[in-house]
């Protein structure tokens, strides 16, 4: 390789890092000196975080790959789908403090485009769920110029406004022979002829997305979400253009809910008005909720507990007669009252507490 | 074209009333607590099963059922103001995902309760009246006498006895209010309670005109929202002028364009108020 070359790809990543990881240069020593840093990946994994990560992903690989039942693939499809849902919320709420009750819009408005696409255009599903996800982001973007002008509670209702707004032009006749009204579309092509593969290729999607948001969370864009929450007028009067990064989380957060709305709508191969309920950013709520606001990996949890512990807990329920079929959101209901009263660190930070004097132990230390 | 004139008319009165009830309470609430009750629409739908079940299930008559369904929203606020709202009255995020896990909760419970099906309240008098040349059910002429005494009622509490001006010296300063020994929780609770009994009399005036189903409560929460934001956050008087504005806009948008688009027409509203005038027609713009 010419050493121009070089010398403009080494720039590039340099210029990369100082933007991702936000340390200027000449503090760039002092940053690595600090023990906790990790320096590569190689050391992460046997850090404690690392080695917990590495466990949990070969567990969700091997489980599927020993069993090969449908039921349990099915079932861990949609914890995956709704950790990437839980986990955007997360970001746009609890990181940057604006709290979206409207965040059912982006999912079905993604799923929808995805599903049209892959349907009518016959347009490959990868790039169906790209462009899903694109229109979820311009539809941040409309959402976001106005509701910015909404405070905390007021953005909720105001997101929340949107939603029901498309779930009654979703089903109202007059677009019928586009979005077909209540039956919405259906008959989609599958994603891959086995249910593993599906679920390996969404698992691999799930982890990039888990990636970025990290990486996103971590960054100096991150520091700039976490500062507008906590003090927005602090964060205005120390030169951060708040509406830009208000903006961005929106984008952001709705690409991703956009992602998970299109792998939805594909992995169901149908879509109809119910996508854009209240329930959908419900379920993202109580997900995070449950996990731990304002930690990426907390959807996760959040969402394992809520797809498959909670859902597995209350299968017995339906089948006792059709009045205990609505009986798990209304006691989910219950618990995210309780979770938000007495527990708002959720499950994930106390739990990791636990597990890491346990790790230590372990370890001898 | 005269004729639709008319009709907007008199429908846009219909609407405009039950607007005034629902979001006249929305509006108290937060003007008082600073509080945003996302489980304003609940209280409506939970009234509406509530006269449901007595009235066409257990068949009592009319003015029982009514008053026990009042008492039902009345004590359904007074709970909710208790158990979700008080203990977190300091994070303003931490009482909206409470109110609105309430909200999804009495979904999911009328659900169990009634059935997913809709259902049909039958008017208090059967019959129709033909005014201007519009025809329109009886039931319409209780619910805008109904709604504008009560209006007017709330009106006078509010200015008139010691309650409700302990509500306004609490919504204007709640500190200051508080060291004149008003005991601002009491009024909080009393407010909200007072929210739930407009939109319990709004739900037994309007649900008999049209079936009830188990998600109206979040389109009657947007339509109080929209009116709020539209006559101004916190601002009584605001709030009456938005809601007969918007009752009339959404009819004439009904009858001249097209149903779907008087569905997003207080998206609109919404929209367009917080980008020229966010503090809304009547309300005092913030520091």
């Amino acid at each position: 390789m010419p050493k121009k070359i070089r010398r403009v790809l080494y720039n590039s990543r340099e210029s990369f890092k100082n933007f991702f990881l936000g340390v200027p240069k000449s503090t760039r020593n002092l940053y690595k000196e600090i023990p906790n840093q990790v320096k590569s990946f190689k050391e992460w994994i046997f850090t404690f975080r690392g080695s917990l990560t590495i466990l949990c992903l070969i567990g969700t690989i091997l489980v599927p790959l020993i069993t090969q039942d449908d039921y349990i693939i099915t079932i861990l499809i949609s914890f995956l789908i709704f950790s990437i849902f839980a986990a955007s919320w997360d970001l746009l709420a609890g990181y940057t403090g604006q709290t979206s009750f409207g965040h059912s819009a982006f999912f079905g408005l993604a799923g929808y485009t995805a599903a049209f696409l892959v349907k009518m255009v016959g347009l490959h599903w990868i790039f169906s769920m790209i462009i899903g996800a694109s229109v979820a982001v311009l539809f941040g973007l409309i959402v976001g110029i106005p509701c910015l002008r909404l405070k905390g509670p007021y953005l909720a209702l105001g997101t929340q406004a949107f939603s029901l707004i498309l779930f009654n032009l979703f089903m109202s006749g007059d677009l019928k022979d586009i979005l077909g009204s209540t039956e919405g579309i259906s008959g989609l092509p599958v994603m891959a002829e086995e249910h593993i593969i599906k679920f390996f290729y969404i698992l691999i999607i799930m982890i990039i997305s888990f990636v970025i948001l990290t990486v996103i969370v971590k960054s100096n864009v991150g520091t700039v979400f976490k500062a507008i929450r906590d003090d927005e007028l602090a964060a205005d009067a120390s030169g951060i253009n708040t509406t830009k990064y208000k903006l961005l989380s929106f984008m952001i957060s709705g690409f991703f809910a956009g992602i998970a709305g299109s792998l939805y709508a594909l992995n169901m191969r149908a879509v109809n008005p119910s996508i854009f309920l209240v329930l959908y950013s419900f379920y993202a709520i109580i997900m995070v909720a449950l996990g731990g606001i304002a930690t990426i990996s907390g959807a996760i949890v959040g969402a394992f507990i809520y797809c498959v512990v909670l859902s597995e807990l209350f299968k017995p329920l339906g089948a006792m007669g059709t009045i205990f079929l609505y009986f798990p959101t209304l006691i989910s209901a219950i618990i995210l009252v309780i979770m938000i009263r007495f527990a708002e660190q959720g499950i994930l930070k106390p739990a990791l507490e636990h597990l890491r004097e346990f790790y230590d132990f372990l370890l001898g230390r | 074209m005269i004729f639709q004139i008319e009709s907007v008319l008199i429908f846009g009165t219909v609407q405009g009333s039950v607007l005034a009830l629902l979001a006249l309470g929305f509006s108290l609430v937060f003007g008082v607590g600073g509080v945003l009750n996302l489980g304003h629409g609940a209280f409506y739908l939970i009234t509406c099963y509530t006269f449901y079940l007595i009235h066409r299930v257990l068949y009592l008559d009319l003015i029982t059922s009514i008053i026990i369904s009042l008492i039902v929203a009345v004590i359904v606020g007074a709970v909710t103001y208790l158990a979700l709202i008080k203990p977190l009255q300091d994070s303003h995020i931490g009482v909206v995902i409470v109110t609105f896990a309430m909200a999804v909760f009495m979904q999911e419970f009328v659900k169990v309760i009634a059935d997913i099906k809709p259902h049909y309240i039958p008017p208090f008098i059967f019959g129709s009246i033909e005014l201007l040349g519009v025809t329109f059910p009886i039931q319409f002429v209780f619910v805008v006498i109904g709604s504008l005494t009560l209006v007017l009622l709330i009106g006078l509490f509010i200015s008139k006895t010691k309650i409700g001006k302990s509500i306004r010296a609490v919504s204007q300063d709640r500190e200051a209010a508080m060291l004149m020994g008003i005991n601002a929780d009491r009024i909080l609770m009393i407010t909200v309670m007072i929210s739930a009994l407009l939109a319990g009399v709004a739900a037994i005036l309007y649900a008999p005109t049209y079936a009830i189903t188990i998600d109206m409560g979040w389109s009657f929460l947007l339509s109080a929202f929209a009116v709020t934001v539209f006559g101004g956050m916190g601002s009584t008087s605001g709030c009456i002028l938005g809601a007969f504005i918007m009752g009339y806009a959404k009819t004439f948008f009904s009858v001249f364009i097209s149903t779907s688009f008087a569905t997003v027409f207080p998206l609109l509203v919404i929209i367009v108020m917080l980008l020229f005038r966010p503090q809304g027609l009547l309300g005092k713009k913030e520091v």
